[in-house]
């Protein structure tokens, strides 16, 4: 440009001179003296007018020029004024954060979606690159920056990739990052301005439906998913199941895709069931069926499965889940559970007949020698030795009367599981019992102390409340304390419909440590004491128990013992 | 007291024993025994037989459950047919040694058992039967 200026200015010169030297030499040969200064003003005034006209005419243009190029530079400045309207905006729009690096400087700006989708303010952001860096998850760093650097490097075109981004509160989220590169002249990286956008939801979404898939994949139960619809009154078609079907009913997948599950039917399916699927499908009920299914190698099995409809959002019927899983060995279990339970009963009603002809074998004998023994009473015997003789013969009878009557109890308890209530005086009970041992209180003279104020009635079982309490008072005194005054206190209390019975002597107790397991069993026997059966406890308890009550024994040797008994006082 | 007493136990002993409380008790003026259902059965059929007017009919019937040929609930069961139909009315009392519920569910189905009764049989037994018969 310059060159071109210097180049019109020096021929502009050299004209100049030329004109002035011709004038110089021409005007003196034609002209008179007079004349002279009139042409030498004339020669002037052209030459001004020349060179004004020159001028106008090299103005003009560089005016025309510069104009043009005022304009080209107003209307690049115009495209890039809203070059950067537009991006303001659509940074304002977008829930993206924007970072723009300018690579060769390591200067970083990020706009403010940072603090919308991140939380940080402006004066917690970092200038340089090494502040994104720091932001990303350590798992995933390396690969990210690898992946980045041979995108500057121009090895690959694109460039995005997923991380997890930490927040100002520590958190981390999953984003998506996508970049671009902007080149110098030469091609060179300089500048890359990228958009990060929050994946967190589709990233949980996505490891919900992976779990939700490895559950289905991994789990031992078949899955088979369905059509809709019947297919000419055939179970819709598969359209997935998974590895456990496979496994179970020795079907690949590609081969059943397609087809209807009637495949699995076979002679000795259960025809009621496949009505009732046919049915559950119709009316798009969920349904449970239990069947026997046939294996590709035509194998039966029994299996038991779930049809569930699955509905999409617009609430249509989209597909049939079934769960299934094969369960011949229970049935197979079952089978001989029934069978096992059948003996059982059996050998049970067998041993129950077998008791009761036993206690009866038993007692006829025994109640003709009762008979003939109260015969005896009336006849007078005179020989002592006789008498001592009988005597012994007496008590050994009684004694196996109430051995055998005890058993008898035992064994009408277990075969009457449930038994009748009704609504009784607990002192009247108490007074029955106390007649029955008139004997033995007579003998001991025991101090017995009852409290029955709380609790008058109580709906229960007669005679089993009568027998319980026999037998903890008959223990109560029998055991008794050789050098203590013989001490029994009863009493009841109630706590909303729960009895308490509380049953305390001051005896020669049982010494707990070695024998609580021991207490309420079968032909346990603590002390020696002669008339002793080891049943008493054991039919207590199962009175207590059969009444639907629970008994508690607290004992110390040489103090004393306390049983307590609960029961439900309902009324029913 | 009683006119004639029928009792049904294949026993000797029991027999010996109930013949010795009822006479001490003087509950009966007769003493009919019989060793089993069947046995009790030819006894009325003899009775049904004999036309004369001087036939023992019991007046009441202690009945064993458990005896050989035939048991007690046979004999109920021939007992209640329309052949014995005119003895219909005499009751009966069992006296068993049994445990087994299912005998005493048994014996609600029968109108003429007044009671059941366990063994051994006894004064105060017998002072019982006459508040009830």
């Amino acid at each position: 440009m310059k060159n071109k200026q210097n180049q019109i200015t020096i021929i502009y010169i050299l004209i100049s001179l030329v004109l002035a030297i011709v004038c110089f030499k021409v005007i003196p040969k034609y002209a008179t003296l007079d004349q002279f200064s009139l042409i030498i003003l004339f020669k002037d005034f052209l030459f001004i007018l020349l060179s004004g006209l020159i001028l106008r005419y090299v103005l003009y243009k560089n005016d025309i020029k510069n104009s043009a190029i005022f304009e080209k530079l107003k209307k690049k400045n115009d495209d890039i004024k809203e070059s950067n309207e537009r991006y303001d905006i659509v940074s304002k729009a977008t829930s993206d954060t924007i970072w723009d690096w300018k690579i060769l400087e390591d200067k970083m700006i990020w706009n403010k979606g940072i603090e919308k989708l991140f939380g940080y303010k402006q004066d917690q952001i970092g200038e340089s690159s090494k502040w994104w860096f720091d932001k990303i998850h350590p798992e995933d760093s390396i690969k990210m920056s690898i992946k980045l650097y041979s995108f500057i490097e121009q090895k690959t075109e694109k460039w995005q990739d997923q991380y997890r981004f930490k927040c100002a509160d520590g958190s981390y989220k999953y984003v998506l990052d996508r970049g671009f590169i902007l080149k110098d002249e030469e091609g060179k990286s300089v500048r890359m301005i990228g958009a990060i956008q929050d994946i967190t939801k589709q990233k949980i979404e996505e490891q919900r439906l992976k779990l939700l898939e490895t559950v289905i994949t991994q789990t031992k139960d078949s899955v088979i998913i369905t059509e809709p619809d019947l297919l000419e009154g055939n179970i819709p078609r598969i359209v997935y199941v998974n590895p456990a079907f496979s496994l179970m009913s020795g079907y690949d997948s590609d081969e059943i895709i397609g087809k209807s599950p009637n495949i699995f039917q076979g002679p000795n399916s259960d025809n009621e069931e496949f009505k009732k699927l046919i049915y559950a499908i119709k009316n798009h009920q969920e349904c449970q069926i239990e069947t026997i299914s046939y294996k590709k190698n035509k194998e039966e099995y029994w299996v038991k499965y779930s049809m569930s409809p699955v509905y999409n959002s617009d609430g249509e019927l989209s597909h049939w889940v079934s769960i299934q899983r094969d369960i011949t060995a229970d049935k197979k279990q079952e089978v001989e559970k029934e069978q096992l339970i059948r003996e059982l009963t059996q050998n049970n009603k067998d041993l129950q007949q077998f008791s009761y002809i036993t206690s009866h074998n038993l007692r006829a004998p025994l109640s003709n020698l009762t008979g003939l023994l109260n015969l005896m009473e009336d006849i007078p015997i005179e020989n002592p030795e006789l008498k001592e003789i009988l005597d012994g013969f007496n008590k050994s009878t009684h004694l196996l009367n109430e051995t055998i009557n005890d058993l008898v109890k035992v064994i009408i308890i277990k075969d009457n599981p449930s038994i009748k209530k009704e609504e009784v005086m607990l002192k009247e009970i108490f007074e029955n019992v106390f007649s029955q041992l008139n004997f033995l209180i007579g003998l001991h003279k025991p101090i017995i102390k009852f409290d029955f104020d709380k609790v008058a009635f109580l709906n229960t079982n007669k005679s089993y409340l009568e027998s319980i309490l026999l037998n903890l008072l008959t223990n109560s005194i029998k055991y008794k304390s050789e050098t203590r005054k013989s001490k029994i206190s009863i009493t009841a209390n109630q706590i909303g419909d729960t009895v308490i019975l509380i049953f305390k002597d001051n005896g020669i107790g049982i010494d707990l440590v070695r024998n609580r397991d021991k207490v309420f069993g079968l032909y346990q026997r603590f002390h020696d004491y002669p008339d002793s059966k080891g049943l008493g406890l054991y039919l207590v308890k199962s009175q207590v128990e059969t009444m639907g009550g629970t008994i508690n024994i607290e004992s110390t040797v040489n103090i004393g013992t306390t049983f307590t008994i609960t029961f439900k006082n309902k009324y029913i | 007291m009683l006119d004639t007493l029928l009792f049904i136990d294949d026993d000797p002993i029991t027999l010996m024993l109930c013949k010795m409380v009822i006479s001490k008790a003087s509950f009966s003026k007769v003493i009919i025994t019989a060793k089993n259902g069947e046995e009790a059965l030819q006894y009325f059929d003899k009775l049904i037989q004999n036309n004369t007017e001087n036939k023992k009919i019991p007046q009441l019937i202690f009945l064993d459950l458990n005896m050989p040929v035939m048991g007690g609930w046979e004999f109920l069961d021939h007992f209640s047919t329309d052949k014995y139909s005119e003895y219909n009315d005499i009751k009966v009392i069992i006296l068993s040694s049994t445990v087994d519920p299912e005998d005493l569910k048994n014996s609600q189905k029968y109108p003429m058992i007044l009671d059941f009764l366990s063994k051994p049989i006894s004064k105060e037994m017998l002072e019982y039967v006459s508040t009830i018969i």
